[in-house]
Order: C-alpha cells, then structure tokens, then sequence
C-alpha cells in the first residue's frame, strides 16, 4: 500500500484523486512486479498504463484549477512541474510502443514514477495545503 | 571571479546543503528521521549503486551518489511497500530519481544565495578520478535504512 495518510492536503477533491492515483500506482506496480512471465502480464499491464496516463492528466487539470480558485502563489512553478511530468509519461508511453512493449522501459518507468509521485504528493503539494490554511486562517482574522 | 560573502560560505561549505537536502528528501519520502552524519573514510562498500548528477551554471561538475545495494533495496522497500531482491532497472530508476530530487533541492538553497546551477539527467555509472575539481568534498551519512555518501566534484564556472 503506497498511500500514506500524511499525504492527505485536506481538501476532499484532491485527496481523493492522490488516493485513486495512488492506487492506481500500486496496482500498475504489483502488476509489473509479479512473478509471471512478461507475456502473461503484458496486457495487464497495458491496460494500468493506458488508463493511468489519463489520470493523471485529469488530476493535474484539477489541482491546478484548485491552485488557481485559491491564488496559489506557485501555481506556474507547480504547472510546469506537472507538463514536464505529462511530457516524461507521454514519451515514455510512446517510446514504449514503439519498441513494442520493451520490460526494461516499463520496469525504468515505474522506478521513476514511484519516486516521483512520492516526492511531488509529500513535498510540492504539501506546499499548496500549507498555503491554503495559511488563508484560511487570515479570512479568519 | 569574485564572490559574495553568502556565495563564498556556500560554495566553501557545500557539504551542508546537500546534507540538509537529504536529510528533508529522506525524511519526506521514506519516514527515516534517524538520517545522521557519519566520517567519508568508514564508508567502505563493494557492492553498490552509483548515481551521477551533471551540474552546469555557476558550479561546473558532479554529484556522484553512493547507494550500497542493501541501501538502495531497503529504500525501494519502504516506498514500494513491496519485498525487492535484486538491484534491477526498477530500483536504480527508483533510487536515480531520489539522487535527482535531493540535487534539485539543493539547487534551490543555492538559489537562495544567487548561485544559479542546473542538473542533468541522472546517469549510472563509476566515478571518473582522473579530473581535478576545486571542490571535492564527500558528503557520508548513515539512516536505519543503510549508508549513503555523495561524492561532490565541483568547480566555478569560468
């Protein structure tokens, strides 16, 4: 299990999307790492990445209206964050097909894609909570 | 060239950003908070993943990141939630991205002190000792999760 409750921005949009990207993670990584040959699971794994790309475009798309409906200060910084990473999982993907379906391009991608969802959910988004309580609290006053 | 006093203290002590950085990188990504600063001379290791960090800008050089294998596979573990055995393309593409992470952070201090660097991509490969750099400093620290060091080779740009 990937998700980890300090993830959790307190906005309920949000949080439920990191869960559902988180999960979808998990099972693309369980998928991938299993003990079955790569022909038996190839498919299956097809189908995680094929849908995964999708969510994560949508995702991004919602957390960056989020950002804009609050008046994140770092909302360009954080776009640019998510178009290289969209960019990154578009190439690969296509990459990917092209060679059609190479293991060792899939295993490379899911390393990097670990590391990264981990970093940008418990780091960079963090920032975005972290903000929107600071507002929170000065509406407050 | 003539550095700032802030650049200068930086520059001289650039062991202390990337402490920091992986001490906040480890901390955030794998719930280690026991990340303590060990001497470069006990880090001794055979067996072990090496992760090079291009930088350009200002500082002219590299980052090599030292991750024994135990270390590399326990740090993969403990993001993954899963049992790893081996040291594959998942886990060295796992652990690049963490080095690239910590360097992008620092990046960030640096800026703090107007010094602008960028990295490149991260590589795997063996550290070249034929090159002589104006910084050379080894940044070694010890977590539950095992031993890294970062061996930082940099110089000023000219």
């Amino acid at each position: 299990m990937l998700w980890k409750d300090k993830y959790e921005l307190g906005v309920p949009l949000i949080d439920t999307q990191h869960r559902e990207l988180f999960q979808r993670v998990d099972a693309f990584l369980q998928t991938l790492r299993e003990s079955s040959s790569w022909e038996e699971k190839v498919q299956r794994v097809n189908e995680t990445l094929e849908f995964m790309n999708g969510y994560v475009v949508e995702h991004f798309h919602d957390e960056e209206i989020y950002q804009k409906k609050i008046g994140y200060p770092g909302y360009e910084a954080h776009r640019k964050i998510h178009a290289e990473m969209v960019r990154y999982v578009l190439q690969v993907t296509a990459e990917y097909k092209q060679k059609g379906f190479d293991q060792q391009l899939m295993q490379q991608f899911a390393g990097k894609l670990l590391a990264w969802l981990i970093n940008h959910v418990a780091a960079e988004d963090q920032r975005i909570a972290a903000y929107a309580i600071e507002r929170g609290a000065e509406a407050d006053d | 060239m003539q550095l700032s006093g802030g650049r200068k203290q930086m520059t001289d002590n650039l062991y202390t950003p990337f402490l920091e950085a992986t001490r906040n990188v480890f901390q955030l990504m794998l719930d280690l908070s026991d990340v303590a600063e060990s001497p470069a001379e006990a880090f001794k290791c055979d067996d072990e993943v090496d992760v090079s960090i291009g930088v350009t800008g200002d500082l002219v050089g590299e980052v090599i990141y030292r991750f024994p294998r135990e270390t590399s596979l326990n740090m993969v573990k403990i993001m993954s939630g899963m049992e790893i055995e081996s040291v594959d393309d998942f886990v060295t593409s796992a652990i690049s991205e963490i080095a690239n992470i910590i360097s992008g952070n620092v990046l960030t201090m640096l800026a703090g002190e107007d010094m602008k660097c960028d990295i490149l991509p991260p590589v795997l490969k063996k550290s070249d000792d034929s090159r002589e750099y104006a910084i050379r400093t080894a940044c070694c620290i010890s977590t539950s999760a095992g031993n890294v060091c970062l061996d930082i080779r940099l110089n000023h740009a000219k």
